[in-house]
């Protein structure tokens, strides 16, 4: 019976199912926070309150045509969106949600979220490049250079939490929050950082080039349609409970809270959702308050002030483990 | 099939096209875009790709000019899809429509010449409210018909 459950853990809950269902919970959310801070009601009559509206958006993508472009690299264009999903399924099987650990817990199981992330924009860029349209490769090339900025202030920020709790799994970051959150301390510093490289790491509105509508039609995902859309949307929306879980996990004490032994499988994930939805309502802050910068400032902002920001970062970090 | 042409109703992305339109009709537009209309209320997208788009709206008279680029951005869109003819200009040549004998030598006499047109919305410009209603009422008239998918789409001309 062992590994039924354990498949159902990882299908079911707090796996795919939990995921996929969170992901366009969270897409929802993220839609309405946007359109309250700009005045506007959001999406509003598909289900109750408009809850529905991802969903509708991904069944109509679902049924629509799939196209490929005739001069498109037909591999490589129809498995990125496979691998994307897969990939970000993958990846947040190491995210905490009911317990200190995630599904899978290894050492060193921070190195492969890194990797994940990196790994997702070398996908975005294989999508651009193997459509072979001038908007897609123009919005590939972005997607790299804002890697080449943000992935570095990204990793050390995680490496400032990783060296104030002592631990390069997630589950040990998570155990040692168990008392007092990473946030309330020097990781901070590094708590600012890091959502400021996942903005970018998401390709949200500050920092949205690879995509930039207004001036490369829709960037990367230009020549995608239909199935293969819908599946790049989802794996996004995976990729934003991704970071917000890793923010959550890293900076927030994870799933842990106050509860007794009985109740924390229903606790636990609900501290989990509630944590990261506050993530993401930062995220979302962001996303209304700023314009979209230009590639210049991007680039200058990364080297000039977010890295050594987050090497100062780390700096604090020892001479406060060191004291 | 319920489902889909329910999230094909709930769900539809717009894609605007200008084919030489005095820009009344594409303020009018813009303006529909705006948080005071809201229309992503009805899960209204504003998207750059004809790749993702399900509803072409078209403002202005069809010039001769801009034929083979509205014809192949009609093509490029995925099926299911539908087009909007938005404005007087666009749904018969407008005050483009009797120069003397017939249409104008260089605008078309409707937008319907060239692409088959689901939805009409009449006036110069017509308001954003009258816009938002010619695509409610087109989502409206999904319900009923049964939509061909899949289909090659003929090179219209």
């Amino acid at each position: 019976m062992d590994w039924a459950l354990g498949l159902v853990s990882l299908l079911v809950f707090p796996g795919f199912a939990l995921m996929i269902a969170l992901s366009f919970l969270y897409e929802w959310y993220d839609r309405k926070l946007y359109a309250g801070i700009q005045m506007r009601r959001g999406p509003l009559y598909t289900g109750p309150m408009g809850i529905l509206q991802p969903f509708a958006d991904f069944i109509k993508l679902m049924s629509k045509e799939d196209l490929t472009p005739r001069h498109a690299d037909r591999r490589v264009f129809n498995s990125v969106p496979v691998i994307m999903v897969a990939l970000m399924l993958t990846a947040l099987t190491m995210i905490p949600v009911t317990g200190a650990s995630g599904l899978l817990s290894f050492s060193g199981d921070i190195v492969f979220a890194i990797v994940a992330m990196t790994f997702f924009c070398v996908l975005v860029f294989l999508a651009g490049f193997s459509s072979m349209s001038r908007y897609s490769i123009i919005g590939a090339e972005r997607a790299v250079l804002q890697l080449l900025g943000f992935e570095i202030p990204l990793m050390l920020s995680m490496v400032g939490a990783c060296i104030f709790s002592g631990s390069v799994t997630i589950s040990g970051i998570v155990a040692q929050q168990s008392g007092l959150w990473n946030l309330i301390g020097p990781p901070l510093l590094g708590f600012a950082i890091f959502l400021i490289a996942a903005q970018a790491e998401l390709e949200r509105v500050p920092f949205d080039m690879p995509e930039a509508e207004q001036e490369i039609v829709a960037g990367w995902l230009t020549e995608y349609s239909g199935r293969k859309l819908a599946l790049i949307r989802l794996a996004r929306n995976l990729e934003l409970i991704f970071i917000a879980g890793l923010a959550a996990a890293l900076y927030l004490g994870g799933p842990l809270g106050p509860s007794t032994d009985a109740l924390a499988p229903v606790l636990f994930p609900l501290y989990f959702i509630a944590k990261t939805l506050f993530v993401i309502l930062l995220l979302a802050f962001m996303k209304s308050i700023f314009a979209r910068v230009r590639i210049d400032q991007m680039v200058s902002f990364a080297w000039r002030y977010l890295i050594p920001l987050s090497l100062v970062q780390i700096m604090i970090t020892l001479i406060w483990r060191a004291l | 099939m319920g489902l889909r042409n329910w999230a094909l109703r709930k769900s539809p992305w717009i894609l605007h096209f200008n084919t030489g339109s005095c820009n009344g009709c594409d303020i009018e537009l813009v303006a529909t875009l705006t948080p005071r209309y809201d229309i992503e209320r009805f899960g209204m997208y504003l998207r750059g790709s004809p790749r993702h788009a399900d509803i072409l709206l078209v403002t202005g008279p069809v010039t001769r000019q801009v034929r083979d680029r509205i014809v192949r951005i009609y093509n490029q869109m995925p099926f299911p899809k539908s087009v909007v003819a938005i404005g007087s200009c666009c749904m018969s040549g407008g005050v483009f429509s009797n120069c003397g004998k017939g249409p104008c030598y260089n605008v078309y006499a409707g937008l319907d010449q060239l692409i088959p047109v689901n939805a009409y919305i009449p006036g110069c410009p017509p308001k954003p409210e009258a816009i938002i209603d010619g695509v409610a009422k087109l989502l409206e008239s999904m319900k009923a018909t049964k939509r061909k998918e899949g289909t090659p789409d003929e090179p219209a001309q």
